[in-house]
């Protein structure tokens, strides 16, 4: 009998290879809850029902652009213009509004917006080759300057009474329509990523473009798609700014992007691509957002906080990379 | 032997036919050059079912220009290809995969961070309503890779986490599963360890029973003993030789790729 003799890797236990494939996901999970733990004791009201809620309000938006920004980042890009997108949508849905356009179709309007300036961002990078950190880095200022330009730098306030604060500040069944939208796009996410042939192939070009090629996916339209998505959602985030704070501005959303992407990386989703986890990405925005509501609940200085949270992402991505990272495989 | 059984498991496919056999691919005065270079300079070879064809020769003696002409990736500038007799012309690779005609890249073309799964059914996932059927997709990659026998324990785990044998497998098993009647592989072996070669040259013998025809490109003299039927010597463009295996040795191949039998 001839045997297939491979020098075979072994069938570890089970709870070892859960531990190895998720080890990311893990360690992001513990230190969400350590994070948790400390704020708990040093303030009386961070573990209240009404914090909780604020913190899924000012979650949102983060969430919302970090799902789309995991896509992203899987097919080995990054889009840095996520912030100035969403001021850019907050500028402009203000100005819509203010100018008497019914705030449905300004929205749609927006949203479309949004998707039409990431699909061509999207299509520059792949089509043309440029890398995505390059164009969306240029996006970045191009579209900030567009919103100051909009608003000659004033705020454009959005009178009250028309519906469209309900995106920011209403409530369904008790809970911050943000939050509402936040999960339905994280589950969307989920599902897409993970059971959908879309994902599949998203994972597929970050991993292995050549290979996905060679094998007939449209590479590089998936590398466009994903990038429509990133607008999309920031066009999203843009709306919900400005309806929780009722106003437009073009200084929204500064350092937004930096939030995002650290969420996704603490999530534990590869810059290289080919690694994503929505799961680490939705426990990466709730570390991110604690942080920022539990500094300020301790009664740290403002000034603090920033130094703070660069810390504490650093700290947390090299616990993520370096420590938890032995467990993955042993080779590469 | 695994070989035997199959062979008698399905003897439509076998090629051990009485009448003069058809070559599946036949290739005649294929000519190409890159610029002023002329990297094949008139080649005929046909390829029969059941067959493995050994291509050698030193390095730019155009193994792998002529294999790319076989799998649609260059055009000819002149020659002809026929498949099952008729003549085909190649547009590109995808044409030469409607025709059963398979490439396993030497790089493998496979994506780690995916299961194996996965790998196997890349580009061609089975999907419903836009979501991907798991269940379905495993159980026929189970089927695939046992019609093979390829052992891997983990089919859900990626395929970053194989041996190197295992991944060739899997590259092998993928290109097979599209059931194809040329199957061309480019240097399976070269990066295996000893006991992964086994496994690999033990596989080609089982593709092989199936009623394809193989081609393959190695530099490893020894493997071509163990699984092809002839052998085909390049040297600079042109084939310098065709031998049927029992004809010919180690020494004799060795002489005719470093060209010391020829003018």
């Amino acid at each position: 009998m001839s045997t297939t003799s491979y020098t075979e890797r072994e069938i570890g236990s089970r709870s070892r290879d859960y531990f190895a494939a998720n080890a990311q996901v893990l360690s992001i999970a513990g230190f969400f809850i350590g994070c948790c733990a400390v704020f708990s004791l040093g303030s009386s009201t961070f573990l209240t029902a009404g914090n909780a809620l604020n913190v899924l309000r000012q979650l949102a938006p983060i969430l919302v652009v970090a799902i789309a920004m995991t896509f992203v980042i899987t097919t080995g890009g990054i889009d840095l213009s996520v912030g100035s997108m969403a001021a850019l949508t907050n500028a402009l849905v203000a100005i819509l509004i203010h100018h008497g356009v019914p705030w449905p179709a300004a929205v749609v309007a927006i949203l479309a917006l949004g998707g039409a300036i990431g699909w061509l961002q999207g299509w520059i990078s792949a089509s043309q080759a440029i890398p995505s950190f390059i164009v969306t880095l240029a996006t970045m200022s191009t579209l900030r300057g567009i919103a100051l330009y909009s608003t000659k730098g004033f705020s454009v306030p959005i009178e009250s009474g028309t519906g469209f604060d309900f995106i920011g500040t209403g409530t369904l069944f008790g809970i911050p329509v943000p939050a509402l939208i936040a999960v339905i796009v994280s589950a969307v996410g989920y599902v897409y990523l993970n059971r959908g042939r879309y994902g599949r192939r998203v994972v597929a070009v970050g991993s292995n473009a050549e290979a996905a090629r060679r094998a007939g996916m449209p590479t590089l339209r998936i590398k466009t798609s994903v990038f429509l998505l990133t607008g999309l959602a920031s066009a999203a985030a843009g709306l919900i700014l400005a309806s929780r704070l009722g106003s437009g501005s073009s200084n929204a959303g500064a350092g937004f992007e930096l939030d995002v992407i650290a969420a996704v990386v603490l999530g534990g989703t590869s810059l290289m691509g080919g690694r994503a986890t929505i799961t680490g990405t939705i426990l990466g925005s709730l570390t991110i957002a604690v942080i920022g509501n539990g500094l300020i609940l301790m009664h740290i200085s403002p000034f603090f906080t920033q130094i703070i949270t660069g810390l504490i992402i650093l700290g947390a991505i090299w616990l993520n990379t370096r420590v938890f990272g032995r467990y993955k495989s042993a080779k590469k | 032997m695994t070989t035997q059984t199959l062979m008698t498991m399905q003897p439509s496919l076998s090629a051990t036919g009485a009448k003069p056999r058809m070559p599946i691919l036949a290739m005649k005065g294929i000519r190409k050059s890159f610029g002023s270079f002329p990297a094949l300079r008139g080649i005929d070879l046909d390829l029969y079912p059941g067959e493995c064809v050994g291509l050698i020769g030193d390095n730019a003696a155009g193994k792998s220009t002529l294999t790319k002409v076989m799998a649609g990736t260059y055009l000819p500038d002149d020659g002809a290809i026929f498949v099952e007799g008729s003549e085909v012309r190649f547009a590109g690779p995808a044409d030469a995969r409607a025709r059963h005609i398979e490439m396993v890249y030497q790089d493998l073309s496979l994506c780690d961070t995916v299961d194996v799964v996965g790998n196997l059914f890349l580009g061609r996932e089975m999907c419903k309503g836009g979501m991907l059927q798991r269940k379905r997709m495993l159980a026929e990659a189970r089927t695939l890779l046992d019609r093979l026998k390829i052992r891997i324990p983990n089919l859900n785990g990626t395929v970053e986490q194989l041996s190197g044998g295992q991944r060739q497998s899997i590259a092998i098993a993928r290109a097979a599963s599209f059931s194809p009647r040329v199957l061309i592989m480019d240097e399976p072996t070269s990066a295996l360890a000893v006991a992964e070669v086994d496994a690999v040259l033990d596989l080609i013998n089982r593709v092989k029973a199936q009623g394809v025809a193989v081609v393959l490109i190695t530099h490893r003299l020894q493997d071509l003993f163990r699984v092809c039927d002839r052998i085909a010597v390049m040297y600079e463009g042109t084939k310098i030789a065709e031998r049927q295996l029992e004809e010919t040795s180690l020494e004799d191949l060795v002489q005719l790729i470093v060209g010391r039998r020829h003018g």
